[in-house]
């Protein structure tokens, strides 16, 4: 009854890790630019790739294999934004101008100043 | 004491990665963290003191809170059908507070992961963070939505 | 429809679900405009793999495989930072070698045709 349960569970948040991955991937499809494609793949990216880690936790029944999936996940949420930071940084720092969408840009005319 | 409770910490998580809890593999992993740590060793912080372990997990639960409702806001702005109307994105200077690289790399990591926020640079004089964010309707109101939630929050850890 | 017959269905409706999301970002890698563009969409392939990894562990009952996943994100992590030290020196390189063409290079011609 509570495998049963438990496997219910799992399979809907297997279902919800892959919408979050596929809408990541629409976003980095649809948005304008380098810094707002880097919104999608990072948050989305990193909650769908999670919630499947959770889901393999949730179905497996077993100490190790959960917290070596816990570990997963948490090893992820430590990366992911680094790596998406480090591309910002790259890619700003290279002059790739942002879209004409921007509104306000003080990175921009504090580099300029130095 | 720092030492002690880090290899400890480490050997548990390798008899958890390596899936056995005999008393040989948890002394492999104790030997293989001490030497891990001898190599970082002079850049150990100071001990995590016990008394802030409530004030950790209340970050911590709130962090994973943000993270689900960040990415929730990124897949409904993605799936809306005049995306370009809804997007108002721009850098940001936002003044820190905390000082240390440790708080200010805690900081960023946990911009980049809450809505619609995603730290891009440092300043030299560590003074300012650069924050992109994806939709921007009060400036002010934003910086201090960060300053209040997570800076306030990662500082009463660390002090 | 029993439990285990709904984690089957709904690994089967996961597999589609992100080869679609795999497509499209494949797609965003052959259109990607600039350099880090391609770059954010091959950190997305990374992830979608680790999905792909997860949803394999789940649908076929062989947790052993989780490791895999894991390991593919240590890699995929230090491919990204590695491209990200790429575009900043590229980028760099690419600005010092407009200088070079812009400023000396007729002078130095110059001299050299003088020697000559």
């Amino acid at each position: 009854m509570i495998i049963a349960f438990f496997q219910y569970i799992g399979g809907l948040l297997m279902l919800a890790g892959s919408i979050f991955c596929l809408l990541a991937a629409v976003g980095l499809l649809r948005l304008p630019d380098i810094y707002t494609r880097m919104h999608a793949a990072s948050k989305a990216g990193t909650m769908g790739t999670g919630l499947l880690l959770t889901a393999i936790a949730i179905v497996s029944f077993d100490g190790a294999i959960i917290l070596r999936a816990i570990a997963g996940f948490v090893f992820l949420l430590l990366t992911a934004p680094v790596a998406a930071h480090l591309l910002a940084r790259a890619a700003f720092l290279t002059g790739h101008k942002p879209t004409e969408l921007t509104i306000i840009n003080e990175l921009d005319s504090e580099k300029t100043k130095k | 004491m720092n030492f002690a409770f880090g290899s400890i910490v480490l050997a548990l998580i390798w008899a958890a990665i390596t899936a056995s809890f005999t008393l040989l593999n948890l002394l492999l992993g104790w030997a293989i963290a001490l030497i891990a740590l001898w190599f970082i060793r002079s850049y150990l912080a100071s001990p995590v003191l016990f008394s802030k372990v409530k004030k950790i997990i209340a970050l911590i639960a709130i962090f994973f809170f943000e993270l689900a409702m960040s990415a929730i806001r990124v897949a409904l702005l993605v799936i809306m059908p005049n995306i370009k109307s809804h997007l108002k994105p721009g850098f940001i200077a936002f003044p820190l507070k905390a000082k240390s690289d440790g708080e200010i790399t805690l900081l960023a990591n946990l911009i980049t992961l809450t809505p619609g926020t995603l730290s891009v640079d440092v300043s030299n004089d560590k003074k300012i963070l650069y924050v992109h964010a994806i939709s921007i309707d009060n400036k002010q109101q934003l910086i201090r939505s960060i300053a209040k939630g997570f800076e306030r929050k990662i500082i009463e850890v660390f002090e | 429809m029993s439990s285990a017959d709904f984690l089957i269905f709904a690994g089967i409706v996961s597999f589609a679900i992100l080869s679609l999301a795999f497509f499209l970002t494949i797609l965003r890698i052959i259109l990607g405009p600039t350099l880090p563009d391609r770059v954010i969409a091959l950190d997305m392939l990374v992830y979608i793999g680790i999905g792909y990894i997860a949803v394999v562990v789940i649908y076929t009952g062989y947790f052993l495989y989780l490791d895999i996943a894991i390991a593919l994100g240590l890699v995929g992590f230090l491919a990204t930072v590695a491209f990200a030290r790429f575009i900043l020196h590229r980028g760099r390189a690419s600005e010092q070698i407009k200088q070079m063409e812009s400023e000396p290079e007729p002078e130095a011609k110059k001299k050299r045709k003088r020697k000559l």
